[in-house]
């Protein structure tokens, strides 16, 4: 069992990459066909797209608030010990945040109705996996100090907030053109569940007072659990040198736990050059039903040591007051296990943004020569310039986060097309970021990060991200 | 601008997207990170009214031994690097006692014993602490503490009543650890 908590502190406390999933520089990117992923509703302005599998889209972000790596581990010849006590202890709150997300494309591609040119399909399959641990403020201080000389507070069992996911998603998407100034889009999910470890809306406090009779009283209220699916295979495929990326595999097809979920956006013109996008992902949920382990200890316990208490104890002279005390706390905050059956809520996303094209050049830089006809729609691509801002929100644990970005995007003809990012959130309030989307050809190559600002000790930065991609992108006509 | 080719344009850009650097870190400072929790909680209560010391004929004399293995807990006798034991005692009966605690390993064998002296009411009350490891007495005996002894001689006797409201004599306990977790 510490083994296995043990494992899973690693898992859920591991800068593995980020859950915030902002991904404000690919959002409303025109020319990457990726961008759909984030706006089923975008305007689509190529006749068919094909990703090169497992490098279409590689993505990856990391974010901590409150901390970086650089604050603890920097060479700065500091005592660690203090730097912890002073930047971790007594800095951070619960509401502070490790965190990180990595999504790979395996395949994605997307293609234009010959029968009925305004509308758009696109379809693929990503595995993504995810990691979130909000600091556990309370329970730190526990370990690190312990409760001794702390007579009356209460250390919050809520703040253990943590959860980790691997997920494999097929998708398919219908992106139409409804009027010439209304996109629509939408976009159907099949999750397959690969692991998921979940210890969230837990309550209950831990405290130290004085006591009735004896000097000390502990007191546990508890309502705790830690749930997860998968976790136990994939334990035991890696004990039995078994193949732990087959297991991956065989749950990642569909072998896991079984998930819908669906995606909606829109694009509205508000005129010529004014334009309104929206978008909602990840609505949806898996049910965890296979290979599920979930752990409880719920109860309420005050113990003052061993009582023996005369002449009433005289009557069972021999009675093993140790045991009978253990068996009693057992007895009031049982830790169990159960394999019920779960279900996971998907983390919501909200995108939207106003975006304004100015600087116009008199015919479309990307020359969509094909049935359908892009100058009808969104009339972005005359333009050489777009600007302006767009709202992000997701729906977390401790309740939903926001980020607000402001954007300038330049095309230079048909081959060359980039976007710069300011964002604000509770990560940086100096992120900016940098897009660019690249035409050689038939082949798209696209790349972006954002928080650059950073990249001079990228070990002090609270957010990094990266995301790039290849594909072959047909404008011809069919 | 657009006396830049595109393509010098794009190789920048990448190049910029790229290029990183990190201050040097010192991940080798995990080995000095020291975690050394110091818990507490309370140990062992007894108490024992006057009316039972006064219904023995004779010097009135207890000696209970409880098993008590929450020292040589596995977790608790690895990585416990230092403690003090507190002890309380109460008496408000009218008879002078000789109490003793004895903490015993697994075979019965005595570790370590504490005696306390207690007046007769009215009388303050005695608290004293002991100090385990290296700069007290050994830490092996908390570690390998099986079971506890408590053991009260009245050294008065057995008719006297105390005029203090339900005379008892209490003994209180606790244990104050520094662990190491790290």
């Amino acid at each position: 069992m510490i083994k296995t908590l043990g494992l899973l502190s690693i898992l859920l406390s591991g800068y593995m990459a980020c859950y915030a999933q902002n991904k404000e520089v690919l959002y409303d990117f025109q020319e990457i066909p990726q961008a759909i992923m984030v706006n089923p509703g975008i305007n689509t302005i190529y006749n068919w797209y094909a990703g090169i599998p497992f490098i279409s889209g590689i993505y990856a972000k990391g974010a901590t608030s409150g901390l970086t790596v650089n604050d603890i581990f920097a060479a700065d010849g500091l005592d660690i010990n203090q730097k912890v006590r002073d930047r971790a202890l007594n800095s951070l709150s619960e509401r502070d945040e490790v965190n990180g997300i990595f999504q790979v494309d395996i395949l994605n591609g997307g293609f234009r109705s010959q029968k009925n040119p305004a509308n758009f399909f696109s379809f693929g399959m990503y595995i993504e996996g995810y990691a979130l641990n909000y600091w556990p403020k309370d329970l730190a201080v526990l370990a690190y100090e312990g409760n001794a000389d702390r007579l009356g507070q209460r250390f919050d069992l809520n703040d253990l907030n943590a959860s980790g996911q691997f997920i494999n998603v097929l998708h398919f998407g219908i992106n139409r053109q409804i009027k010439n100034n209304l996109t629509l889009g939408a976009r159907i999910k099949l999750y397959s569940g690969i692991l998921d470890i979940k210890s969230t809306n837990n309550s209950g406090y831990f405290e130290t007072t004085l006591g009735e009779n004896n000097l000390l009283r502990n007191t546990l209220v508890s309502d705790m659990r830690l749930r997860t699916s998968g976790l136990d295979a994939l334990l035991d495929a890696n004990d039995n040198g078994s193949s732990v990326a087959g297991l991956f595999t065989k749950r990642g097809l569909f072998g896991g736990d079984p998930g819908l979920g669906f995606d909606l956006g829109v694009t509205y013109n508000l005129n010529d050059q004014t334009v309104i996008t929206g978008s909602l992902l990840d609505i949806g949920l898996l049910y965890h039903t296979s290979d599920v382990i979930n752990y409880t200890l719920k109860g309420s316990a005050s113990i003052e040591g061993v009582e023996i208490i005369l002449p009433d104890a005289l009557n069972d002279p021999n009675a093993d007051v140790w045991e009978d005390l253990v068996n009693e706390i057992e007895e009031l905050v049982p830790f169990e296990e159960n394999n019920n059956n779960y279900v996971s809520f998907r983390p919501i996303k909200f995108y939207s943004s106003i975006r304004y094209n100015f600087g116009k050049q008199g015919e479309p830089v990307a020359d969509c020569d094909c049935d359908y006809k892009p100058n009808s729609g969104d009339r972005s691509l005359y333009y050489l310039n777009s600007a302006g801002a767009q709202l992000y929100a997701i729906n977390r644990p401790r309740g939903p986060q926001f980020a607000l970005t402001a954007f300038y995007q330049r095309r230079f003809a048909k081959v060359l097309a980039l976007k710069a990012t300011y964002t604000v959130d509770k990560f940086t309030p100096t992120n900016v970021g940098l897009g660019m989307s690249l035409q050689a050809g038939p082949v798209n190559f696209y790349i972006m990060g954002d928080n650059l600002f950073s990249y001079g000790n990228i070990a002090d930065s609270n957010y990094a991200s990266f995301q790039l991609g290849l594909n072959i992108i047909s404008w011809e006509r069919n | 601008m657009k006396y830049i080719p595109k393509s010098i344009l794009a190789i920048l850009f990448c190049t910029g997207i790229f290029s990183s650097c990190a201050e040097k870190q010192d991940f080798d400072q995990l080995d000095d990170l020291d975690i050394t929790p110091t818990a507490e909680a309370s140990i062992l209560y007894v108490e024992t009214p006057e009316d039972l010391i006064n219904q023995d004929s004779g010097n009135y004399f207890y000696s209970q031994t409880f098993n008590f293995d929450a020292f040589n807990e596995e977790f608790v006798a690895d990585n416990i690097l230092d403690g003090v034991i507190t002890y309380e005692l109460e008496n408000t009966t009218s008879k002078p006692l000789d109490i003793t605690f004895e903490f015993l390993d697994e075979a019965g064998n005595i570790l370590d014993s504490e005696n306390f002296m207690l007046n007769a009411a009215p009388t303050a009350i005695l608290t004293r602490e002991i100090a385990y490891g290296p700069a007290g007495r050994s830490l092996d005996i908390i570690r390998n503490t099986s079971a506890i002894r408590v053991s009260t001689t009245n050294l008065g006797d057995n008719t006297s009543v105390s005029s203090l409201p339900n005379p008892t004599v209490f003994l209180r306990s606790s244990a104050k650890f520094r662990i190491l977790l790290q």
